[in-house]
């Protein structure tokens, strides 16, 4: 009888401990205790003796060691941990999403010394909204306004994300009347919160999104830029099409499957894990470090701490559903501090198969392999899974239905060589591989293939 | 005996290479056309004879287009062209570092690219697709993922 209760209470206190796969590293951060404050932080932009403009909050230069997400229980800890002290949101509803300690975000944000840039959403003519009705504007504002009078003397708070690609990814040239709208709504931010900057995110550093904010816009505090390939280059460009003021790279990463080679049916060949880690890396370090407009340059925020679906379900993320982080998030730590984690992820060597890019008969049987190292010497484990290729073609991060996985195909699992046998229904599909080192790290490769 | 095995081998050696590269009409654009060829042929012996030929043979005007130049040329495709011997001397060293890295050979890489990023920074590239790229752009970028993947 004795030993059922233990084995009860063991099982009890198993299942609490493991109901979050990050309680390990929530439980190792230090947070600030007591009472949040009802005060803002002081929020500054100035330049160093050297020219660098930088962030100054309370007084403290910081620059930006940012990533767009860590939203579910436990990132934001895990993302401390890596060396971040900067998030930004695309709403603001995402400040009061629950997370470790049953918290709200941005107050769990403060504790952990992250300072959060909260996204202010800006109707996008793509979804409907119209920049000529009078009465979405009325509305628009208002939600601008009541957003900021409500959060504005959060401390947490270090600037304003007004807009996220409202201008239009595809658009060279932006429609005036949404830039000009924008200055209005930095005016209302400015009349309500003097104490914080305001800045906007468009996609890419084009000259024609560039010029027309420096026409229309002239309340902008900090331009916010999503680039991917082009990521290390946007000071040198924005420096060519006369912007002065500081920017961020809110978005960078993985090259966009819009600019990398495709197979001969079309689909985007995805970097594995490790091939992503240096673009990561590389990606931050030119931009901040090295190329020439990096003075202007205040951080950059990674995409995305936490997983989507977007062309594939591993394309952006940089952890996993199952909240392993991957190699994108090593490199960043690297970048950031100079060190590497303690626990580092696998990293893939080579990944081969004789059906990788080809169109194969269905019904047969295949083999993958795939060389992975693990610095810490940890076992690995292997997962091998046929999915369909996504038929969605979105436009800048809209939503996308997962598309269909055939764990039946996979006939051998768990290991280095992974053996699958091909669909019966032709068309495009992916062989993913997630591999595992039990502690919290991952790798993640996909091999596109298409059936008869 | 032995000697003149090796004497025929080396001739043949010779003939065979002779034969294989051809540098037509020895022009930096010739010669950088052959070595983009070479690379997607992943032809490294190539790759090499037609950068190492462009380089020697164009890298002193290139250094002179590029000492004329405060910043990155800019305007049309002909206007940009005009820097041609920068342009393809560039685009050879940019190459002969990818064929490099492909090899093994990352210290031979680094060279190349450092080469590139140093000395010939204006240097542009036409994309089929209708635009400049900048090939030491894309060195600076090899270099820095170079000294990281020495630490994965």
């Amino acid at each position: 009888m004795k030993y059922k209760v233990l084995a009860c209470v063991l099982m009890i206190f198993s299942t609490l401990s493991s109901a979050n796969p990050l309680q390990s590293i929530i439980d190792q951060v230090e947070l600030k205790t007591g009472e949040i404050p009802n005060k803002p932080s002081k929020v500054e932009l100035k330049k160093t003796s050297e020219g660098n403009w930088r962030v100054y909050i309370n007084d403290v230069e910081t620059p930006i060691r940012g990533a767009g997400g860590v939203l579910q229980p436990g990132m934001l800890e895990q993302f401390k941990l890596a060396g971040g002290n900067f998030t930004r949101t695309w709403g603001i509803g995402s400040l009061e999403d629950k997370v470790a300690g049953g918290e709200r975000y941005i107050d769990r944000a403060w504790r952990l010394g992250i300072h959060v840039v909260p996204g202010l959403w800006i109707g996008h003519e793509r979804h409907h909204f119209d920049y000529n009705d009078p009465e979405q504007l009325k509305k628009q504002r208002e939600h601008v306004r009541q957003s900021v009078r409500k959060w504005k003397n959060h401390p947490a708070i270090a600037m304003w994300g007004l807009g996220n690609e409202m201008e239009d990814p595809v658009k060279q040239n932006p429609n005036p009347a949404v830039i000009k709208e924008l200055e209005i709504l930095a005016q209302i931010i400015k009349e309500e919160d003097p104490h914080h900057p305001v800045m906007t995110v468009i996609a890419g550093s084009g000259a024609g999104k560039v010029k027309s904010i420096m026409q229309h816009y002239s309340s902008i505090d900090v331009l916010g830029v999503n680039a991917y390939g082009s990521a290390a280059g946007t000071g040198e460009a924005l420096k060519a099409h006369g912007w002065k003021k500081p920017f961020a790279v809110t978005e960078f990463g993985v090259m966009g499957f819009w600019e990398v080679p495709k197979t001969s049916w079309g689909a985007p060949i995805e970097p594995n894990s490790t091939e992503k880690s240096k673009t990561y890396y590389s990606s931050h370090k030119l931009v901040y470090d090295i190329n020439e407009g990096k003075e202007m340059c205040l951080g950059t925020f990674a995409f995305l701490w936490g997983w989507k679906q977007e062309k594939t379900s591993t394309w952006f993320g940089m952890c996993l559903p199952t909240m392993e982080k991957l190699p994108q998030v090593d490199a960043m730590t690297k970048a950031w501090t100079g060190e590497w984690p303690k626990n580092r992820c696998p990293n893939i060597v080579k990944i081969s198969a004789d059906f990788d890019q080809k169109v194969i008969e269905p019904k047969r049987t295949y083999v993958a392999r795939v060389d992975a190292i693990d610095r810490n010497g940890d076992e690995l484990t292997y997962d091998w899974l046929v999915t369909e290729e996504s038929k969605v073609q979105s436009v800048g991060g809209d939503k996308e239905p997962d598309p269909t996985s055939h764990p039946d195909l996979t006939l051998v699992n768990g290991q280095r060589d992974g053996v699958f046998r091909s669909p019966s229904k032709p068309g495009a599909y992916r062989l993913f591989l997630t591999i595992r080192d039990g502690k919290g790290g991952a790798a993640t490769a996909n091999i596109p293939f298409k059936v008869k | 005996m032995k000697k003149v095995m090796m004497t025929v081998l080396a001739i043949f050696a010779t003939f065979s290479m002779g034969s294989a590269q051809d540098f037509g009409d020895h022009s930096s654009s010739t010669l950088t056309s052959k070595a983009w060829e070479a690379l997607n042929a992943g032809d490294h012996a190539m790759v090499k004879a037609y950068t190492d030929k462009c380089i020697e043979m164009y890298l002193t005007k290139a250094k002179e287009m590029q000492a004329g130049l405060t910043a990155l040329p800019t305007g049309s495709q002909e206007e940009v062209s005009k820097y041609w011997a920068l342009n393809d001397v560039g685009t050879c060293l940019f190459i002969k570092g990818q064929a490099l890295q492909k090899k093994g050979d990352k210290a031979g890489a680094k060279k190349a690219f450092k080469t590139l990023v140093d000395d010939l920074k204006y240097a542009q590239c036409w994309d089929a697709k209708g635009w400049f790229w900048s090939p030491a752009g894309a060195a600076k970028k090899t270099l820095v993922e170079l000294e990281f993947e020495t630490s994965i």
